[in-house]
């Protein structure tokens, strides 16, 4: 017996195309493994560094600031809002009121008296009980 | 007198030179080409040369009964060549390739290793070629592996499937390897065009130590799962790497990579040439064993060489496609073949390192496609 029905009596196509597929598939599950295995054994290497940084990052998730109140503000007090945060930011906190009344009036700030007035009724701007203010950073506004 | 002149008949009627004739003659002048090539022409020249010495032997005639010749059950040839006929020798010269290898390149770039694989399909699409001319299946197994381009493996292989095949496709094998560099350029010049053939690998990463000590037992492990049939060689090939890498077993690995491949080279290569008796070797069907060796040796060139070109569809930074070529397991015959030819076209373009990682992942491939026609075919 000869040619293509010699081959399909002996089961030829069935045992090249397995064959072949068998050869492949162990030849790319080696690759496969193999390209991994440099990254493996580099994370074991660093296994310290990890263990180190996974226990870091626990400890920042316990340490969670604290929720973030939503404060209401009109829309132009809030741009004034955002304003008076940077000269805040300039004068340095606890920073006392008349001061930063005159940074306001100065900078030209849109009705200062009121805006800061605004805020301290807010709880944006919170008295550190001695006399001076602080801005408190756990505001977050919406208008 | 006639006493005298009767012994001196039959000692003329009992030497060689009476019993020659031009099968044998014709063996010969085969034996004395395999040296010259050897010698000469430096190609292959530790299996060529004991090969050919090999036929020399083998094709001395001799009378029947005296035990002499390869195929007489109390010869020492016979005795020696039992470490072919049992498929002892393979196994023992991959435990030395593995002490040799360096997997570094192919561990630095494993998609390189999908190259090794197709040029495998050189063994099955000879496979169904062998079965199409009428061979019977456990032949046209042993015939297809000769596509590996790798000696012990198409040894091996036959031994288990067509011992009485041995003489012809061992030859036939270690001749391809050994014309790696006749057969395979052609082919590759054909396949590519010069852009092709001017492409620059990239450097490949650094391969740590740990690396290299942990791919012999994991590869092991994967493919001998997936293939147990392949065992006996691939175990032996990873262990002998695993010895190298590991350090600690200098001295075995140092054994396994002299002493016990040399000396299994010398009487693997003497047997089999002494295999080739002319009587058993020179028949229509080794001629057509020969020409269907060939074909599966250029079929696996052409597979890896084709296989190159269709992954560069999908990769940005091309690979050289000759690299394809290394596919076939003759290491490291034919990943300097791809040196040279990539060396013609552009003399700063290094490409062996790189060749390497197919050639060697070639080995693996055709260990595991022998273990795959042994266990189909076998059962």
């Amino acid at each position: 017996m000869t040619g293509i029905e010699a081959i399909s009596a002996h089961n030829g196509w069935s045992i090249a195309i397995v064959g072949i597929s068998i050869v492949f598939t162990g030849l790319v599950l080696l690759s496969l493994t193999i390209s991994q295995l440099y990254k493996v054994l580099d994370m074991w290497e660093k296994r310290g560094a990890y263990w180190e940084r996974f226990k870091q990052r626990g400890q920042e998730a316990a340490e969670t600031p604290p929720e973030r109140e939503c404060i209401y503000l009109p829309r132009d007090v809030k741009e004034s809002a955002r304003q008076c945060k940077l000269l805040v930011e300039h004068l340095g906190q606890p920073f006392s009121l008349p001061k930063l009344l005159e940074f306001s009036d100065r900078c030209g700030l849109n009705h200062p008296h009121s805006t800061i007035n605004e805020l301290l009724l807010a709880g944006v701007i919170i008295p550190d009980g001695e006399g001076f203010y602080l801005w408190n950073d756990n505001v977050e506004f919406t208008s | 007198m006639g006493n005298l002149s009767d012994l001196i008949f039959q000692f003329i009627g009992n030497t060689g030179y009476y019993m020659l004739d031009y099968r044998y003659l014709t063996m010969l002048i085969v034996g004395v080409v395999f040296i010259y090539l050897g010698i000469a022409k430096r190609y292959e020249p530790l299996l060529l040369v004991p090969i050919g010495f090999g036929i020399l032997m083998g094709n001395i005639p001799v009378f029947k009964g005296l035990g002499l010749g390869i195929y007489e059950d109390n010869s020492v040839l016979h005795y020696l060549y039992m470490g072919v006929t049992s498929g002892v020798y393979p196994p023992l010269i991959f435990l030395g390739i593995g002490a040799m290898t360096d997997f570094s390149t192919m561990l630095a770039r494993p998609l390189l290793m999908l190259l090794g694989a197709a040029a495998q399909m050189g063994i099955f699409l000879t496979f169904l070629g062998a079965l199409a001319l009428g061979f019977a299946p456990n032949e046209a197994g042993a015939i297809g592996i000769i596509g590996g381009a790798d000696g012990p493996t198409a040894i091996f292989l036959t031994a288990k499937l067509a011992p009485y095949l041995i003489g012809p496709i061992a030859v036939a094998a270690y001749s391809y390897m050994a014309l790696v560099p006749v057969i395979q350029p052609p082919i590759m010049r054909l396949l590519t065009s010069r852009k092709e053939r001017l492409i620059r690998m990239e450097e490949p990463r650094e391969v740590s130590k740990k690396e290299k000590i942990i791919f012999p037992v994991i590869g092991f492990l994967l493919c001998c799962l997936l293939a147990p049939a392949a065992l006996p060689l691939l175990g032996m090939l990873f262990f002998g790497n695993l010895l190298k890498e590991c350090v600690v077993t200098e001295r075995l690995a140092l054994a396994a990579r002299t002493s016990v491949i040399d000396t299994v080279t010398i009487l693997l290569g003497v047997t089999v040439g002494a295999s080739t008796q002319a009587d058993v070797f020179l028949t229509s069907q080794s001629v057509g064993i020969f020409v269907l060796g060939a074909l599966s040796f250029s079929i696996a060139t052409a597979s890896g060489l084709l296989f190159a070109k269709l992954i560069n569809l999908f990769l940005s930074t091309k690979i050289n496609p000759l690299l394809g070529a290394a596919g076939v397991s003759a290491v490291p015959d034919s990943a300097r073949v791809v040196q040279h030819v990539g060396h013609e076209e552009d003399p700063t373009n290094f490409l062996l390192m790189h060749a390497m990682a197919p050639n060697v992942s070639g080995v693996i491939g055709s260990a595991i496609g022998a273990g795959v026609l042994w266990s189909f075919i076998a059962t």
